[in-house]
């Protein structure tokens, strides 16, 4: 049972087009109302932190084009990485798809005969559904971030990348913790299910000895990962195991260890409105007498090579996962990330999850938008989404053009209607007479249709509809000239 | 793994495919506009202040001291912890280790051993100004990455000369890109439950800097 009531589906595959569903989110006022303030606040502090930089809009042009540049050359900085990481000690596996780096994870945790294992939050692990995989194959699987403690203990699942349960509020929390770690006596005050969700896992931390984590950065110079964390659990992670498995997208690589520069500005700003998250960790394959001893890394393509291919689209893999872009949505505001059917919601979301599964599914996230720009006014590495958005909706289209079933659209079909009947100014002209009898059935005295039967429904639900006038402009104009030449006579 | 390097070239290809990459790498690397500020313009005095203010912004405890009075203050920053045990890297200076309390160094200690200790001693290798942060490179005086974590207490002495004020200075500060870093922002800290900031979850949650003019 999830927290919201229901449990949300986050597989592109199978998951409900958007409009349904946000339905369930849309009637839980509740989930609506964390969704809300969470949102607010984060928007509020990010507002005034980005505000006091006064080179903020330098640093996003040098982000977008960093990051444009290191995803023009990724074969080259990707090999880089791979040769200098594994000088470093580390050892760099590729998969090209979800599957198969679910395989080379459990094999590594199989050679380590691993049983448990400590996970850093990584929205990459979510995308592959590495944890019912996992445990399918009977490694039980410790999430140590306190937002995926409250999903996993919890039994929901991710609707923000950054704040992944930010549709639960405390009360929800401490009822999760209270009967999960059999803590009747536990009250709802933050502090409180914070120092229990550090006690429940300090002796986890000490004793499993293989971890896994995402990476925020690949250095292709070095062979270095970065993460940027709060808790410090990540430092754990990275520090106590013998082992350590990071699974990274192959977008991550940035050219140099200078790049950061950039990247540590505008990340923890944009993400959660702070200066500087607390913890930023930087590791180059293993060190000896410091942290794990055996380090991999598992670089996923899973659709992002795809990708790259139009200019327009490779846009989207510049993403540095801040978030920035749902928090400031009208649309994410309303819904959380649920309905959105991915583990990356939000306006990133909507272009990121259809482009990864190749259209083949997810079709409906595109039109998820209001097109009001906000996410590209705030996106740290200048990602234009509306304008991607717009794209995708055309090949969307084109898509379903190409389709068999699109004759039994309604929709289809009376756009091919219209088509035929805006074709000819005959056509149209008969088409306007026939309307104007047939429409009079529905138009009320007052000249304005309040309801329709059948689809139409749809339009009058929430809005009336001007009734067809008794004369078109071209009726009148041509009934002019004619009364005009008659009195010429 | 064989599955794993046939993998790898599909992988290549797709990309490579894709986006075919440019034959100027380099030369494009180089001709990447950075028009942000990269040098700071405070003096050392304001430096200082505002290296300051935004380490007690994120509940990060601050003293100074002159150089010559550091031994003192850390004694004086270690009684006023309330703490008796504390574990310090093996590259520590001797004069650090204030005499009165009980000293772990930390030569290969186990994970087990720094957990029961109460606190920790280190150096750091900069700090920055602009957002507050203390960056680690793990020398011998800053200690393994394990020994400023475990414990719930953490003192770091900051040189005046090692606070610059904005990030970039940070990396012009560095001659080779280092292997092992950790970048502090405060005391360990979420926002998870409804964006409220606590501090301290599994890191220290609490940070101590002493200053220490030169």
């Amino acid at each position: 049972m999830s927290t919201s009531g229901y449990h949300p589906d986050l597989d592109p595959a199978s998951a409900p087009p958007f409009p349904k569903a946000a339905l369930p989110v849309l009637n839980n006022m509740q989930l609506r109302k964390n969704v809300a303030h969470a949102v607010d606040v984060i928007q509020a502090k990010r507002g005034r932190l980005v505000a006091e930089k006064t080179d903020w809009q330098q640093l996003r042009a040098a982000g977008a084009a960093i990051r444009d540049h290191a995803l023009e050359n990724l074969s080259f900085y990707l090999q880089q990485f791979e040769e200098r990481c594994t000088a470093a000690g580390g050892v760099v596996h590729w998969a090209a798809d979800a599957a198969e780096a679910r395989r080379i994870i459990l094999d590594l945790l199989r050679q380590e005969q691993a049983d448990e294992v400590i996970k850093i939050k990584t929205m990459t692990s979510a995308e592959i559904q590495l944890n019912p995989y996992l445990e399918s194959a009977g490694v039980k699987v410790f999430e140590t971030d306190l937002a995926e403690i409250i999903l996993q203990l919890g039994n929901d699942e991710p609707s923000h990348i950054v704040v992944p349960a930010l549709h639960v509020n405390r009360g929800q929390v401490r009822e999760i913790f209270a009967r999960s770690m059999n803590r009747p006596d536990l009250s709802d005050d933050p502090q409180a299910l914070t120092a229990a969700a550090r006690s429940y896992l300090r002796q986890k931390f000490l004793t499993v000895p293989t971890a896994i984590s995402g990476a925020n950065f690949l250095i292709a110079e070095t062979g270095g990962v970065a993460i940027v964390e709060s808790e410090g659990n990540g430092r754990m992670c990275l520090t106590l195991p013998r082992a350590l498995i990071t699974v990274a997208g192959i977008e991550k690589v940035l050219p140099r260890f200078q790049d950061l520069e950039v990247m540590l500005q505008v990340l923890a700003r944009s993400a959660t409105g702070e200066r500087m998250n607390p913890y930023t960790s930087l590791w180059t394959g293993v060190t000896p007498g410091d942290g794990p001893q055996r380090f991999h890394v598992v670089l996923l393509d899973n659709g992002r090579s795809s990708i790259l291919k139009r200019e327009t689209e490779r846009q989207t893999l510049r993403c540095i996962r801040c978030a920035a872009c749902m928090n400031s949505c009208p649309v994410y505001r309303q819904t959380g990330g649920h309905a959105y059917g991915s583990v990356y919601p939000g306006p990133i979301g909507a272009i990121l999850t259809p482009q990864l599964t190749e259209l083949h599914h997810a079709q409906s996230l595109p039109y998820a938008s209001s097109l009001c720009g906000a996410c590209y006014e705030v996106c740290p590495v200048k990602i234009n989404i509306p304008e991607i958005l717009i794209d995708l909706r055309a090949q969307v289209t084109d898509q379903e053009r190409r389709q068999t079933r699109r004759w039994f659209d309604p929709m289809y079909l009376g756009m091919r209607v219209a088509s035929f009947v805006f074709a000819s100014a005959g056509r149209f002209h008969a088409a306007q007479r026939l309307g104007r009898i047939g429409m009079r059935l529905f138009t009320g005295k007052d000249g304005w249709i309040h309801s329709l039967p059948g689809m139409g429904a749809k339009w009058t639900q929430s809005r009336d509809l001007r009734g067809l006038p008794q004369q078109t402009f071209h009726e009148w104009w041509a009934a002019r000239d004619k009364a005009a030449g008659k009195e010429a006579q | 793994m064989n599955h794993s390097s046939t993998s790898r070239q599909r992988v290549l290809d797709r990309i490579r495919a894709a986006a075919p990459g440019s034959a100027a790498r380099e030369r494009d690397y180089a001709a990447l506009e950075r028009p942000y500020t990269r040098t700071g313009s405070l003096t050392a005095e304001t430096r200082i202040a505002l290296m300051t203010e935004r380490l007690r912004e994120y509940d990060a405890g601050v003293t100074e001291c002159a150089s010559g009075e550091l031994p003192a203050a850390v004694a004086a920053a270690l009684a006023a912890s309330g703490r008796k045990t504390f574990v310090a890297p093996a590259g520590l200076p001797s004069a650090w280790l204030a005499p009165g309390f009980e000293w772990k160094i930390d030569r290969d200690l186990s994970a087990d051993q720094i957990e029961g200790v109460e606190g920790v001693v280190t150096a750091c290798f900069c700090g920055i100004a602009d957002s507050g942060t203390i960056v680690l490179h793990h020398s011998a005086a800053e200690g393994r990455r394990l020994v400023s974590l475990l414990p719930d207490w953490h003192l770091c002495i900051l040189r005046a000369t090692q606070i610059v004020e904005t990030l970039p200075e940070y990396f012009a500060r560095c001659p080779q890109p280092p292997g092992l870093v950790t970048w502090i922002s405060g005391p360990s800290a979420t926002a998870d439950i409804e964006m409220t900031r606590i501090k301290g979850v599994h890191g220290p949650r609490f940070l101590q800097v002493i200053v220490v003019r030169d």
